[in-house]
């Protein structure tokens, strides 16, 4: 099945502002996300970015940062085609979640995926995220 | 007028394989015997909206129990099961489950379950096929990997969250957020029989090279699958009812791999055509 791409790519610089104001505001995340202290890396092929988060709220998102220029503890990693199914408000089976793409497609969880999974509530959510603020590929 | 649900629940003994367990059981309704299996690591809330179903229970006495170590059910009474590393057998599972119809006295029940429940719908109609008016496997197929996970009981996450997060992909975005988070919440219930139960889904239950030693003519075989279960897709249902003599594929759009419990609504359409199947619906019902 191919997913549905984005009616248009969002600009690198805007995606990381709505991520992070849709991440800062959102309920769920701020709600459940106290604990919610970590670095991850999402490879959307076409660009990457680290996210840093303390206590719930972004840091700092780093994009295309160079190959030893900042520290993140797992990385999300995908076809910028997978991304963009994931960037629907209703995305197509198999581009709904992480778990779902890691088995069904080209996403690969790696790194200290145990600090993914004492965060897995919240990067899901955070995750869930892009389906209203899209994939800046 | 109090709001009392016509769903009642009582506790049964069921003695297997020299185990006495303590078995907690919702029903409702009257009829052809309709028993329900939750899945992995959950409990018989999954049900609750097929419990309460006026046009199923009108000619379906539908039972829905917690399986030994979920829910309501405790572990055995009678061992020391804190010495020992759970983990469900088919075996152990089939024969439980033929011994709680016995204790009850069901005739000719049919019996349903999702995902650990499907798996063990499909070794019923192997093991069992006289026993079973018929079976309806739910999410299930021949074979289903990969989920017997250290993670689900790793000491230093928090168990809760990684169970209940981590089966939340295998609902559908379509389902109400609601039901959705209703099924989440059981799920961080359970991590403790998580595992063990997932032992027979992913590594004890294999039945690629006995699907056809399943004979559908003997005890009916309709499986129902939702688009969005990762675990168990459509293609693996169609590929498991293939190979089963006269069995019966149903897909369903835009649900996942907790139908009963993320969307009743949608899951329900497809279960009546189901027991229409089966023929288990009586006239006026079906009007």
């Amino acid at each position: 099945m191919t997913a549905t791409a984005s009616s248009s790519t969002v600009p690198v610089e805007e995606w990381v502002r709505s991520f992070t104001d849709a991440s800062d505001n959102d309920p769920e995340i701020q709600a459940h996300g106290k604990y919610f202290t970590c670095g991850y890396l999402l490879d959307m092929e076409n660009h990457h970015f680290v996210v840093r988060m303390i206590s719930g709220r972004v840091a700092e998102v780093a994009v295309d940062p160079g190959p030893l220029d900042v520290g993140y503890q797992f990385a999300i990693r995908a076809s910028a085609e997978t991304w963009r199914g994931f960037a629907t408000e209703i995305p197509a089976p198999m581009y709904h979640g992480i778990w779902a793409a890691t088995f069904r497609r080209d996403m690969k969880l790696e790194g200290d995926v145990l600090v993914l999974m004492q965060n897995l509530r919240c990067i899901t959510r955070q995750i869930e995220l892009l389906r209203t603020v899209r994939v800046p590929v | 007028m109090p709001r009392i649900s016509p769903v009642t629940g009582r506790y049964v003994t069921v003695d297997v394989d020299d185990i006495q367990y303590k078995v907690f059981y919702l029903e409702n309704g009257s009829g052809q015997p309709l028993v329900c299996q939750h899945t992995a690591g959950c409990h018989n809330h999954q049900w609750r909206g097929l419990l309460e179903d006026e046009e199923v229970t009108r000619d379906h006495r539908v039972i829905a129990y917690d399986l030994p170590r979920h829910g309501k059910s405790d572990p055995p009474e009678n061992t020391e099961w804190w010495k020992e590393e759970y983990r469900l057998t088919a075996d152990h599972y089939t024969k439980f489950i033929v011994a709680l119809c016995d204790e009850l006295e069901l005739d000719q029940p049919i019996f349903m379950g999702s995902s650990f429940g499907g798996n063990v719908a499909l070794q019923l109609a192997l093991r069992y096929p006289d026993r079973f008016r018929a079976v309806i496997p739910v999410e299930g197929a021949d074979y289903s990997p990969g989920f017997y996970l250290d993670w689900w009981q790793h000491p230093h996450a928090n168990a809760a969250q990684v169970c209940a997060s981590g089966v939340w992909d295998l609902m559908a975005p379509q389902s109400p957020e609601a039901d959705r988070w209703k099924t989440w919440f059981y799920y961080t219930q359970g991590s403790e029989a998580f595992k063990g139960d997932l032992y027979f889904y992913s590594v004890d239950h294999d039945l690629r090279d006995k699907l056809d030693q399943i004979d559908g003519e003997r005890c009916p075989v309709v499986m129902l699958t939702g688009t969005y279960d990762y675990l168990t897709t459509p293609d693996d249902g169609r590929r498991t009812a293939d190979h089963i003599k006269n069995a019966h594929f149903i897909e369903m759009e835009d649900i996942g791999h907790f139908p009963m419990s993320e969307n009743h609504e949608v899951f329900r359409r497809y279960l009546l055509q189901a027991l229409e199947r089966i023929g288990s619906r009586s006239a006026t019902a079906q009007a």
